[in-house]
């Protein structure tokens, strides 16, 4: 590794300040829990290789989460270990503990926080699919100020973000909108530890129990686009139609439309395109079934 | 240079070390605790496991500054002059490791584990095994020796965990 300054930020503040600070005049990264920024530092050709790393592990007002009126706060140093642990979200977000289950292995989870697994931003980021499903924002902090988007938006391309140079992702946050809605998540990887997704997909729906409709249904698809992705044709089909094994089928073959998959050496293009129908076929299904638990 | 102070196995450390440095090239290079091994070098094959704050973490990934004020278990940490620990002792009762390079992370994974949940099933042993990778033993003997050695009674965390 190439030697680099080492600041640790005492708080988000702090941190915001030193990007200020740094970033004109040199090559900062945030440090956060550093399993993705460790394996590229080693390995990254050192034109590209920070002059500066801020580290911001003990900015310990990032590591709460609180449900409010606006809905469930995550902050962006949240491990994925204490997400897979957190009682509140094992009881409404089931689905978020299932993605952070399949992210790494326990070491990687102990360490790797949400924020920096999001920032990261590889198009087959596993935290991404049921958070984009649920409509999720983030908050971004910078010395204007801060700001918030729709998760969606802040994934711009592979490994790229919306974050400008002075800013810190602080905070995920579930609106209340989504609070409590049937989510599932599904990943498809080559072995069952430590794999990137083929496919991952997250849906969500809120159900109409009297005319057994969909109502704000949600299909979230990664690692088949250079971003996670609303699957929108299917959603929109979806919206507002009769909750049947043939509505749910027919979203993943639109689902297809709606991805760009590649062809690399975990799999061609086409069988991603096959993944992509059964699996969100899979999810809705699920989602439904944890809907209908919930109601009785 | 960043200067560090940590407690290792129980004893209070501190080093002064280059940014960039890894808590695993500290360990090893600074305070000769060879025990924790480089592999890999970034996060796959575990073998630089050790424990940060009782959680297992692969130290490859952290740098030495981040672990400034906290607390580090290794495997020399484990076993005294007397005896092995339970999860050393019954991975050696059940042949679990042939060359060996893989073990010292292998079982500070266990010991986490066991640490957490004293009673783990199979599923569970191989989940909190998933980080750890063997290329000549295979890993059912290790799963053996983890159930063996949650049923020895100290194995389990005691007040001062070490």
């Amino acid at each position: 590794m190439k030697a680099f300054d080492f600041v640790a930020a005492r708080d988000a503040r702090h941190a915001v300040a030193l990007l200020a600070e740094r970033t004109p005049t040199a090559k900062v990264k945030v440090l956060a829990g550093g399993t993705d920024l460790l394996a590229d530092l080693k390995f990254a050709p050192t034109a590209h290789a920070p002059d500066v790393v801020i580290d911001i592990s003990r900015a310990t007002e990032l590591k709460h989460i609180s449900m409010t009126d606006e809905g469930l706060r995550i902050g962006a140093l949240v491990t994925h270990t204490e997400i897979m642990a957190s009682p509140i979200i094992r009881e409404l977000f089931p689905a978020l503990v299932d993605a952070a289950h399949t992210i790494g292995a326990v070491q990687t989870r102990n360490l790797g926080t949400l924020g920096g697994n999001l920032v990261t931003a590889v198009p087959s980021v596993d935290s991404g699919p049921t958070l984009v499903a649920l409509d999720a924002r983030v908050t971004l902090l910078g010395s204007g100020g801060q700001r918030q988007m729709p998760l969606a938006e802040f994934f711009v391309g592979p490994r790229k973000t919306a974050l400008k140079a002075d800013e810190l992702l602080t905070e995920i946050l579930i609106p209340k909108e989504s609070v409590g809605k049937p989510t599932h998540f599904l990943k498809f990887g080559l072995r069952k530890g430590q794999a990137l997704a083929l496919v991952n997909v997250a849906a969500s729906t809120w159900v109409d129990w009297d005319k057994q409709t969909f109502v704000a249904p949600r299909v979230a698809l990664g690692a088949v686009a250079p971003k996670v992705i609303h699957a929108t044709s299917a959603e929109t089909f979806l919206e507002g139609r009769a909750i049947t094994p043939d509505a749910m089928a027919e979203a993943g073959r639109l689902a297809v439309g709606d991805a760009k998959p590649i062809s690399d050496f975990r799999a061609s293009a086409d069988y991603r395109r096959d993944l992509i129908a059964v699996l969100t076929r899979r999810a809705l299904e699920a989602a439904f079934e944890l809907a209908r638990r919930r109601k009785s | 240079m960043t200067k560090v102070t940590l407690t290792v196995n129980g004893e209070a450390r501190s080093a002064s070390v280059p940014p960039e440095m890894t808590l695993l090239r500290l360990l090893r290079e600074e305070f000769n605790l060879t025990g924790s091994k480089l592999g890999c070098d970034v996060g796959d094959c575990g073998a630089c496991t050790v424990l940060v704050d009782g959680k297992a973490v692969n130290s490859c990934l952290m740098l030495a500054g981040q672990a400034d004020g906290r607390d580090v278990v290794t495997i020399e940490g484990l076993a005294t002059m007397e005896r092995l620990h339970p999860i050393q002792k019954a991975f050696e009762e059940k042949g679990s490791l042939q060359c060996g390079f893989c073990g010292p992370g292998v079982i500070m994974s266990a010991k986490a584990l066991l640490d957490e949940n004293p009673d783990p099933s199979e599923e569970e042993i191989r989940d909190a095994l998933a980080g750890n990778l063997c290329r000549c033993t295979g890993y059912t003997k290790m799963i053996e020796a983890i159930q063996a050695a949650a049923r020895v009674e100290d194995a389990r965390p005691t007040a001062k965990s070490a």
